[in-house]
């Protein structure tokens, strides 16, 4: 299931394009389209939502931290040749890679501390699972969520920031 | 660090968080105490909490920016894109060029469709805006797709001009000049409208002017369809979300639902900037700057704007701005009400004389106006207001009618005219019949209307208004109420104007005509006719409507050659006075039904064909009246024997009646009715019959047992028994179609004919041919009378006579009738099935 959800997404957001301001897209959004046609596809009709979207986010967390470490060896390698695209009337993208890299690995460390919290993070940024989904996923309240989303969310950004 | 350590970091990032924000560094102090460490942890986390970071945006946005870009599109269909020179809250716009025609076109596009239906909603919406809008200065529609990747995408017409105020300022045109240029951005918008389409985004930016000087609109990408029940809360949000604030009236701002007075606010403020030559708010860029433009925002003249154009004098300022400052009214009780009454008054200008905007004589005429007309105003409004509540596409005939009544002023004819709107685009094709909601409104308005006696003259035009609606309805018995109380009161009028007399008499002729009674209604019509004409100026359109009225009557009365005459001296007396388009459709399509009857096939089609282009053009494809072409289509192509090709415009006709009047409708049971047909003409009989069945039904509710209609029912049923093998069933029905043309047609009608045709068909099936051949030298008798000798029916019902007397054994005659059949056919009808069955009897004949 990891991997056709890793290639859906993949397939999908790789089009996305961050300037559209009448896009109404987001994590949620993104992953629901995913399930909807992977369940389309017949081969996950037999797993839960609720557990396709754990996996989808762990998915997402993979697509972003290898397309951040392509583009990062990319930049190394020299400017890419300028193609006409739908994105050619955009700014210059504003650079995540590194943010991304960094918060994977303080991630990683969070998930030694508190595997729980840990996932919380992984399936409410990356997944975009509301709090209330998020809360019944892990079998905990949303109070609980709400608490430990704060205190996750502030030392991560400390630990992405100290990385830079 | 270990878990419990980060148990404690967190339990005291919640403990700060809970305190003011100044006692937090005491508090920390006194918790840590010397561990430094866990102090510094927690403080470089409280300093994060609420600032910006990677976490508090959006994965998929970062996603986008990480991954590589989509692979570009180089070509679409049959475009070589050139280059990108637009990028609009809804899709990229193209330069594109055909390599085959060299033809450019802008093509526009929307990347990453997928993403959300309600984009792909929206981008179809203006697709399907764009198709329905045909006007030179709109910019047309070319073609569109959806590329593999699920891409849809459009061409349309690549426009190369500048926007309105850039060509202004380079060109510096007249005071006059601009005017005539607005003028025509005026005629654009209100065609737009007429089409039930609100463009919702008008700025100088989607107005181009070409270097000949003609006006183009651009960027239907928000355009609203007033027809449709779209208004999601979804839609209107994200259109707000994507609209120009600078141009956008108050209330769209505000959120609430555009209406034609949004439109012409912003026409408001793009007149402002021509004469100003200083746009009226400061560009600002999205609704994040929106909340200031909420704002009550100042009336300003444009005459008080120091860069404004040179030439108006004093008086011309004053009426300039007026204009101005009525189109941008906060207030839209005070705003023109439509595109119409603002241009109206441009016009007014243009010619030097007063504006109707003038705020003081406006009051003062509203006020005359509602004084003098407050029983019929509050009739209208009656229908009006509940309505609005009803049905979507009645909404915003209903803003016209009452924009009208306003601007027009003290014209209750008006009021009449646009209250038949609501049901009608010009003749009968009326709105949904079961919407009993309007029926009880129509009621109330009548009981309303019986009231008004005081004013005889208003109160006959709201009978007439009435009667015609009840008419469109299908509610011959109360039609036939207002319309001859109508009649009374018109004639009895002291000032009669014979104009209005002739439109009731007609009126009346044309219920009998639907009633069925077609003696009185020939008689009323030729008595319509000869009072307009000798009562109206030569090319009044009463004269030539009066005319067509009665080439439909004859039509009807099966006399067609007369109805032909009469037809094409309605179309010359048309085309004498350059009528409208929509007025010389009808007038068409009954000439193609004449001919159609009198079996002239080829003229029907090429006539049926041109009705069909002119309507797709002014109404587009999905536009009920564009049923009547194709319905006529279908039958044509039926009767040569082209039954797949029938099937598919009658089912096309069912799908657009079905989709407009719903199921239950006498529309959609007529193209129904066809359908069946050519399925069981295909001897797919278990197909046809439900749709028979339910045509019927519908017929029998609608015009009772005694019409033709149901006859045609009948008789279709009837051929279906005939196909499956129930003789005694087809033969019963037969029988009873028969009975009923002649009930309501009269005996000597030509389909009483075919129905003994059918009839004698079933004889033959049953080998009873002595009785086919009686049967059927009655048809051919009977055929002999009314109709060409090489008419297709009387050709059927030789061959026929030709088979029974084959059964017979009485082979000359047998082989002499197949032969004529024969040489008809070969006229009107050579791909016909009878074609074979003649030949195969003259063989068998001369055997």
């Amino acid at each position: 299931m990891f991997a056709a959800a890793y290639e859906e997404l993949r397939r999908m957001a790789t089009s996305v394009k961050r300037s559209d301001p009448a896009s109404t897209l987001t994590p949620t959004t993104l992953v629901h389209a995913a399930w909807v046609k992977l369940v389309a596809s017949h081969t996950f009709a037999a797993n839960s939502e609720l557990h396709f979207k754990r996996v989808a986010a762990r998915a997402m967390r993979q697509l972003l931290v290898e397309a951040a470490r392509r583009r990062k060896a990319e930049k190394r390698g020299g400017p890419q040749a300028a193609l006409v695209t739908f994105d050619e009337a955009l700014d210059a993208p504003i650079e995540h890679e590194e943010e991304v890299i960094a918060l994977h690995d303080a991630l990683n460390e969070l998930e030694r501390l508190n595997p729980r919290q840990a996932l919380m993070v992984e399936v409410r940024f990356f997944g975009g699972l509301p709090v209330a989904e998020a809360a019944r996923l892990l079998g905990i309240s949303e109070e609980t969520v709400h608490r430990d989303w704060r205190a996750a969310k502030a030392w991560l950004a400390h630990e992405v920031r100290r990385a830079r | 660090m270990d878990a419990q350590r980060w148990n404690r970091i967190q339990e005291l990032f919640h403990e700060a968080l809970a305190l003011p924000e100044s006692s937090r560094a005491a508090f920390l102090e006194t918790a840590c105490g010397a561990d430094t460490g866990l102090r510094e942890d927690v403080l470089a986390m409280l300093a994060e909490d609420g600032r910006p970071s990677v976490l508090a945006r959006d994965a998929v946005e970062v996603a986008g920016e990480l991954l590589p870009d989509a692979p570009p599109i180089a070509t679409i269909g049959p475009y070589r894109l050139l280059s990108a020179i637009g990028r609009g809250g809804m899709g990229v716009v193209y330069l594109a060029e055909r390599d085959d025609l060299g033809s450019r076109a802008a093509i526009k596009v929307l990347p990453n469709a997928w993403i959300s239906a309600v984009r792909r909603e929206r981008f179809a919406l203006e697709q399907r805006a764009l198709s329905r809008l045909v006007h030179p200065s709109i910019a047309r529609l070319y073609d569109a797709g959806i590329l593999e990747d699920g891409t849809p995408w459009f061409a349309m017409e690549w426009v190369d001009g500048e926007p309105v105020t850039a060509y202004c300022a380079r060109r510096q045109p007249t005071v006059k000049s601009r005017l005539g240029l607005f003028r025509s951005i005026c005629e654009a918008v209100q065609y737009a409208h007429q089409q039930a389409i609100l463009h919702r985004d008008l700025k100088p930016s989607n107005i181009f002017v070409k270097a000949d000087g003609s006006v183009r609109l651009l960027d239907f990408g928000i355009a609203k369809r007033l027809d449709l029940d779209d208004d999601t809360p979804d839609l209107t949000r994200t259109g707000v979300a994507v609209m120009t604030p600078a141009y956008a009236a108050p209330e769209l701002i505000r959120g609430e639902p555009a209406t034609v007075q949004a439109d012409v606010y912003s026409l408001g403020v793009i007149l402002y900037e021509l004469l100003a030559q200083a746009p009226f708010v400061a560009s600002t860029r999205r609704t994040a700057d929106a909340a200031a433009l909420m704002e009550p925002r100042e009336a300003r003249p444009p005459s008080g704007s120091p860069t404004r154009i040179e030439g108006p004098g004093r008086a011309a300022w004053a009426d300039l701005d007026v204009l101005c400052l009525t189109a941008m009214h906060e207030d839209l009780g005070r705003r023109y009400r439509s595109v119409e009454a603002l241009s109206r008054d441009v016009d007014r200008f243009l010619r030097d004389e007063p504006l109707e905007a003038r705020p003081d004589e406006f009051r003062y005429k509203l006020r005359k106006f509602t004084a003098r007309n407050r029983a019929p105003l509050l009739a209208a409004a009656a229908v009006a207001a509940a309505l609005t509540a009803l049905i979507a596409f009645f909404t915003f005939r209903l803003a016209v009618a009452r924009d009208a009544a306003v601007a027009e002023a003290a014209r209750a004819q008006r009021i009449q005219q646009f209250m038949l709107h609501l049901f009608e685009g010009g003749d009968k094709e009326a709105g949904p019949a079961d919407k009993l909601e309007v029926l009880t409104l129509v009621d109330r308005s009548a009981r309303d209307a019986r009231l008004l006696a005081a004013d005889p003259a208003a109160q006959a035009d709201l009978f007439q208004t009435l009667g015609e609606i009840y008419h469109s309805l299908g509610k011959y018995p109360q039609a036939s109420e207002m319309l001859d109380a109508a009649l009374e009161k018109r004639r009895g009028l002291p000032n009669k104007a014979p104009a209005l007399v002739a439109e009731s008499v007609q009126a009346v002729g044309l219920l009998r005509l639907d009633q069925g009674k077609l003696d009185e209604a020939e008689s009323l019509v030729r008595q319509a006719l000869a009072l307009a004409g000798s009562t109206l100026p030569k090319g009044h359109p009463g004269i030539d409507a009066a005319t067509a009225a009665l080439g439909r009557v004859l039509t009807d009365r099966g006399q067609y050659k007369q109805a032909i005459e009469v037809l094409e001296e309605a179309a010359r007396l048309q085309a004498a006075r350059a009528a409208p388009e929509q007025d010389t459709a009808t007038v068409l399509i009954r000439l193609a039904d004449a001919h159609f009857y009198e079996g002239d096939y080829d003229r029907a089609e090429a006539l049926s064909t041109q009705v069909y282009d002119m309507y797709r053009r002014m109404y587009g494809e999905d536009h009920p009246r564009v049923a009547d072409p194709v319905i006529n289509l279908g039958t044509i192509a039926s009767q040569r024997g082209q039954y797949a090709l029938s099937e598919k415009w009658f089912r096309k006709a069912a799908e657009i009646n079905r989709d407009y009047y719903g199921p239950d409708h006498p529309e959609t049971a007529s193209s129904l009715r066809g359908l069946g047909q050519a399925l069981a003409s295909q001897k797919r009989f278990d197909e046809a019959e439900p749709v028979l069945r339910q045509v019927l039904a519908v017929r029998e509710r609608v015009y009772g047992p005694v019409h033709s209609g149901v006859a045609n029912a009948v008789n279709s049923l009837a051929h279906v028994a005939q196909g499956k093998g129930d003789l005694v069933l087809a033969e019963q029905l037969f029988q009873r179609a028969a009975d009923i043309y002649r009930k309501a047609n009269g005996d000597e009608h030509h389909f009483v004919g075919v129905a003994l045709a059918n009839l004698a068909g079933v004889y033959l099936d049953k080998k009873d041919y002595a009785r086919a051949e009686r049967t059927l030298r009655g048809v051919v008798v009977r055929f002999q009378r009314v109709l060409p000798e090489d008419h297709f029916d009387l050709a059927v019902a030789r061959v026929k006579l030709g088979r029974a007397l084959l059964g017979l054994g009485r082979r000359e005659e047998a082989a002499r009738e197949s032969s004529l059949a024969l040489a008809a056919l070969a006229k009107t009808a050579p791909e016909s099935s009878w074609v074979r069955s003649a030949r195969e009897d003259l063989v068998a004949a001369r055997r």
